[in-house]
């Protein structure tokens, strides 16, 4: 051992041998494991600035050199995957060779050396004629494994088959698959975008947000949301969310669709996925006029943007914009009054009027614009607004899913075959008695030395029963 | 609901096949490890009638789902697939001092799920991002791949406890645990069953995520940790593999595997994210 280490250290260090080892990868699984401990204990990326927030600036400032608060996109962490990758192809290329000799090995169906130290329960006495027992055992094989070997050496017959030579490349489809995955990961990243788009019912966007970037992104067709539909279970739990939606290219209808949650739609190669929901003020309002001097108070069912007169004729009246959360006092709407004679006259309309004066006492008279009853002489209330429903999309393009999928495929395939599956060889050998012939089995397995006993044990019992069906020899 | 009901009595049919084996172990009667098994089966029977009857009683109040979707019910399966596993490796090592290390993992599971305050037993309908034959594939997988590590951290324990066995003691407890050789080799077993199970679960569980949320890997805590833990056992079974390591090592790695699981599992809910269902 001392020795060894010596002669190791006599070596000229080699990049190749460093990376084909497999303490390295030890080394590196671990530490990819440890560090990746630490983003699931920092908050990372949208949260992390809240958290930083309740920090004392140094410590920011070195979590933040540290690229601590997007740790899985930093280069450390990118630097550790791609050490792990590189180890994991030099071992692999390194351990080839041995694999694929082991492939092609092709021992002698006459070997020795598999029969030695055998024990007793492996052979078996066989009272009928040699030949008619030796072809027996060939056809048996040739029908459990398909190809056979046979050999004769002096007063013996060997037959020799195998299964599960393929088994030997298990590891490096499993490896292969990392690498796919791995691949398309970067792919995805670098040809993909993630971004998303809020959309009001009845309206369309051509452009999405990409999340990253944080910028716009034009898309070469537009959506419309036609619907939004959130349905509840009677407890309140929602059931569904829905958007009926339609691609538009050059202003024309293609495809539509309902996009649910978990059933995504592509469209010229670009995937939208049901993501959130809201609500914005839609565009009806209905008001209450009061005017001083008459009675009762009038109603109107205003549009946005269309002039309505006022009951009295001093002139006509409009709503302008509608805010779902004006000032942080709640909804309101604002109104253009043209009067027939006079300046125009803007002001805003609080839903909550009342609560509002109650919070802020003499806010409205210190305030025209916002003072409901600044044209004289009405006094203006929002009885009801309508609301529509806003959808919120995911939209993505990962040109690396087909990969990484195929890459998943592979990787239970080939773990499978690495751990589930052996090679095995079986070797079976009749020696000339005086009366009959002796038979015995053996066998060697890449692994799972149980499973080939089994294996081996049956085989025997078949051989012995159709054996046994044969005519004896005299 | 008479399913919950039935599974919190399960809870102490486990704490008593738990009893059996310890006693078997204690005593050396085989009348108690024959107790244990029966006792065993007869719980396992019953945790399955009412994982049906819940099945059941889900259509009956008009919701309609398969019992694999909150905290509650994935720590009812996570008990179903530790008996079952357990119930096979007894059949197959014809040992049943195993049981004494595995019977109390999936009595604590019933039991935390049955009596913790935190944990509600109703029966909920599905948000929309829970409905998806990707969680049900997501749910099994994952939950074999937990139990077959659970039974690992079992066979790991007993193999650090039969190293305290010496000729010289005669204890009968460490005497009836079954050979060092056998516990490493049956631990490594369950090591490779859970690592495969565990990948299906993180690649089924990947694709559910691409198809609800368009992504299919964001580092969300729970995604974070089960990498973690599958790096842990990718470590393992490379050390074991390649560099033939066996006995003490393996079983701490085992050991801490474990623990990485118990934490992607439980632990994660604590942590902000996407799955953070034990919040609710």
């Amino acid at each position: 051992m001392v020795q060894k280490e010596s002669e190791k250290n006599t070596q000229p260090f080699s990049l190749w041998k460093a990376f084909s080892s497999i303490k390295l990868t030890l080394f590196l699984l671990i530490l990819l494991a440890v560090a990746s401990i630490f983003g699931t204990l920092i908050p990372q990326q949208e949260s992390a600035m809240r958290f930083a927030e309740n920090l004392s600036p140094t410590l920011v400032r070195i979590l933040e050199s540290m690229q601590l608060f997007d740790m899985y996109h930093s280069w450390w962490f990118r630097f550790i995957i791609g050490a792990l990758a590189v180890n994991l192809i030099v071992c692999s290329l390194d351990r080839f060779p041995s694999s694929l000799k082991r492939f092609r090995s092709t021992p002698g169906a006459d070997r020795e050396k598999p029969f030695e130290d055998l024990p007793e329960d492996r052979s078996f006495p066989v009272k009928t004629a040699f030949e008619p027992a030796s072809n027996l055992v060939g056809d048996l094989l040739k029908k459990n494994y398909g190809k056979v070997e046979r050999k004769e050496k002096g007063e013996a017959t060997f037959y020799y088959v195998q299964k599960g030579r393929f088994t030997h490349f298990g590891v490096y489809l499993v490896h292969l698959s990392v690498l796919l995955i791995l691949i398309g990961g970067i792919a995805g990243s670098l040809f993909g975008f993630q971004a998303f788009v809020n959309i009001p019912e009845g309206e369309e966007s051509d452009r999405v947000f990409l999340r990253k970037e944080r910028e716009a992104k034009p898309l070469p067709f537009a959506v419309r949301c036609e619907k939004f539909t959130v349905e509840f279970y009677p407890n309140g739990t929602p059931k569904e969310y829905r958007s009926d939606l339609v691609f538009l290219a050059n202003g024309e209808a293609v495809f539509e669709g309902p996009l649910r949650v978990n059933h995504p739609i592509t469209f010229q190669g670009i995937t939208f996925y049901q993501s959130t929901y809201g609500t914005l003020p839609g565009n009806q309002v209905r008001l209450s006029l009061k005017r001083e001097g008459d009675g009762q108070n009038s109603f109107v069912d205003a549009q946005v943007n269309k002039p309505f007169a006022l009951p009295g004729e001093e002139g006509e009246a409009a709503v302008t914009a509608v805010r779902s959360d004006f000032m942080r006092m709640g909804p309101a709407v604002q109104l253009e009054i043209r009067p027939k004679s006079g300046e125009d006259v803007q002001l805003w309309v609080f839903k909550n009027h009342e609560m509002i004066e109650q919070r802020f006492p003499g806010i409205f008279e210190r305030f025209p614009r916002l003072n409901p009853a600044s044209f004289k002489p009405y006094t203006f209330f929002v009885e009801t607004m309508d609301s529509k429903f806003y959808t919120g999309l995911q939209v993505s393009r990962d040109p690396g899913v087909p990969l990484v999928w195929a890459g998943f495929v592979s990787i239970i395939i080939g773990l499978f075959v690495t751990f589930f599956l052996s090679h095995r060889m079986i070797w079976v050998r009749l020696s000339r008695r005086k009366k009959g012939a002796n038979i015995a089995l053996a066998g060697m397995s890449s692994k799972n030395a149980v499973g080939l006993e089994r294996e081996i044990g049956k085989l025997m019992t078949q051989l012995q029963k159709e054996v046994e069906k044969l005519p004896s020899s005299q | 609901m008479l399913n919950s009901m039935i599974l919190s009595y399960i809870t102490f049919v486990y704490f008593f096949s738990f009893f059996f084996y310890l006693l078997m172990m204690v005593m050396h009667r085989e009348n108690f490890g024959r107790a244990a098994t029966f006792v065993t089966l007869a719980g396992f029977a019953g945790h399955t009638f009412a994982i049906v009857l819940r099945w059941v009683e889900s259509y009956q109040l008009g919701i309609g789902r398969a019992p694999l979707s909150n905290l509650y019910e994935s720590l009812i399966f996570f008990a179903w697939t530790i008996i079952l596993l357990y119930l096979i490796v007894e059949w197959r090592t014809k040992n049943q001092s195993i049981g004494a290390f595995v019977t109390p993992i999936a009595f604590l599971a019933m039991a935390y799920a049955s009596f913790s305050p935190g944990i509600s037993s109703r029966i909920q309908p599905l948000v929309p991002a829970l409905k998806s034959n990707w969680l049900i594939a997501h749910v099994i997988t994952c939950f074999f791949g937990y139990a077959a590590f659970a039974l690992a951290f079992g066979l790991s324990i007993m193999f650090l406890l039969k190293k305290l066995d010496r000729p010289q003691r005669k204890s009968r407890f460490l005497g009836i645990i079954p050979e060092s050789w056998l516990l490493d080799d049956l631990s490594y077993q369950m090591v490779v069953i859970g690592f495969l199970f565990l990948t299906l679960g993180i690649l089924t569980g990947s694709v559910w995520a691409h198809s609800a949320w368009g992504a299919y890997w964001q580092w969300d805590p729970k995604e974070t940790w089960s990498l973690i833990t599958w790096l842990v056992y990718a470590a393992l079974l490379h050390s074991r593999l390649v560099r033939g390591w066996k006995g003490n090592k393996l079983a701490a790695l085992s050991i801490i595997g474990f623990f990485c699981v118990l934490f992607t599992y439980l632990g994660v809910n604590y942590l902000p994210g996407l799955h953070s269902y034990a919040q609710s």
